[in-house]
């Protein structure tokens, strides 16, 4: 499998605490990596390290993607998703104009929006983003992945606030976005959410 | 209370009628307000987000003088303000005492600190979440900080107003460093000052009622920044 994390010893403390302690970590392009174990057992920070928002404190994580501009490839859904205080259209296009793309945005807007189950894109548009359930939020914060069409999709507990109906959604949006080749590490309390997904789990141990 | 209902139909006709000290002092005191709050926003909110934003030693130093200059009373800025500019100060050359070039100086000092404080501490309390949201979308650092900024638009909002509040109703500054003179410098709050102690209500009660409109503007103002912050 061609490799596209690799990690050896790794190890970040916040202060005098240590939040990760990682002997090794492999993922393949294409697969999609659970992180499950207990609170406090690293897996939030594992993402952080990996989406290249933090740096560890010891130990080496290599990345086999474009390693100058990760965040270009790489990006990162938070537990508790945070959208500007826009508009839906705004929020869920605002990476690609970012990146200065213009063109096909209301195309790539209605695509990404339908992907994570909004089955009338437009309806949604002029929508600020505080009339949002918490459910729709985070799926409005997914399409804002999915129209970056990324290499690497790092999902931190992607269905911890939101209802059954919305979580059934997400999870099969995510099939759709590994269908499509990204790869993608999702941290999560449920290992058995996956249980339908040919998904590799790594059990994360709260560092001594 | 005669008297106080004798200046109460004065001032309403002195306002309808508005004549050229009452416009006079409006127009001094809108003058002098809207070029310090122009200065003290010109310098106050890029130090303040920076303040509010970075990461640096002395930081909290900083954030202490700026907090602590929040309290620096009217009447010592307009002395030290004096000192300054009166003929044999330094800047005694430039004729800045009792202008309104001078009353700005003072006032955008006043104002400063309420600019640079509460631009800092809306920056503090965005979401941390905000600026990790927008780096793991791709965006550049200055793209970040130019986004958290619009993001905080309405405090932003709120800053203003309250500055220009503070500034539009002192009496210290404007009193020292401008002189009160008719005519040039004297506005609504030395005017209303100087007519009270002369027994001259009518004309106090005219500018204290422009000055409460004024308030219930900002207070409209502010009202609506919040709601919009909330929201939003």
């Amino acid at each position: 499998m061609t490799p596209l994390f690799e990690a050896r010893d790794l190890c970040k403390n916040y202060g005098g605490i240590k939040a990760l302690s990682l002997p090794s970590f492999f993922m393949g392009k294409g697969e999609l990596v659970v992180l499950a174990g207990r609170n406090g057992s690293g897996k939030s920070t594992l993402l952080r390290l990996l989406a290249f928002l933090e740096k560890p404190s010891s130990g080496t994580l290599r990345y086999y993607g474009n390693a100058t501009e990760p965040r270009k490839e790489i990006t990162l859904l938070l537990q508790d998703a945070y959208l500007l205080k826009e508009t839906v259209m705004h929020n869920v296009t605002l990476g690609l104009r970012l990146r200065g793309e213009k063109h096909g945005l209301l195309q790539r807007f209605t695509d990404a929006m339908q992907a994570v189950g909004f089955s009338d894109p437009m309806a949604m548009a002029d929508r600020p983003q505080y009339k949002l359930s918490g459910g729709e939020k985070q799926r409005v914060a997914l399409a804002a992945r999915i129209i970056l069409k990324p290499s690497v999709l790092l999902l931190d507990e992607p269905t911890a606030h939101v209802d059954a109906d919305s979580e059934k959604t997400i999870l099969s949006s995510i099939a759709h976005i590994l269908a499509s080749g990204t790869s993608v590490v999702c941290a999560t309390h449920d290992a058995g959410l996956f249980s339908s997904f040919s998904a590799r789990t790594v059990w994360l141990k709260t560092a001594p | 209370m005669g008297y106080f209902s004798d200046g109460f139909q004065n001032a309403v006709g002195l306002l309808l009628h508005m004549d050229d000290a009452t416009t006079s002092a409006i127009s001094a005191t809108l003058t002098s307000t809207g070029c310090a709050l122009l200065i003290a926003l010109t310098l106050g909110l890029p130090v303040g987000f920076l303040l509010g934003y970075t990461q640096f030693p002395g930081k909290r130093f900083c954030r202490l003088i700026s907090d602590t200059l929040l309290a620096f009373p009217t009447v010592l800025i307009g002395l030290i303000v004096y000192v300054f500019i009166t003929h044999r100060g330094p800047l005694g050359q430039y004729g800045l005492l009792f202008t309104i070039p001078g009353m700005v100086i003072g006032q955008a000092i006043l104002a400063l600190p309420i600019v640079i404080s509460w631009t800092a501490q809306a920056v503090e309390n965005l979401d941390s979440r905000c600026r990790e949201t927008l780096l793991t979308l791709g965006a550049s650092p200055v793209q970040v900080a130019l986004l958290c900024i619009k993001e905080i638009r309405y405090d932003l909002g709120m800053v203003c107003v309250t500055a220009f509040g503070r500034v539009v109703t002192e009496v210290g500054v404007a009193m020292m460093l401008g002189g009160n003179i008719r005519y040039s410098t004297r506005t609504m709050t030395t005017a209303i000052s100087l007519e009270t102690s002369k027994g001259e209500f009518a004309q106090g009660i005219a500018l204290g009622l422009v000055l409460l409109l004024i308030a219930f503007v900002i207070n409209l103002l502010m009202a609506w920044f919040r709601r919009k912050g909330r929201l939003a």
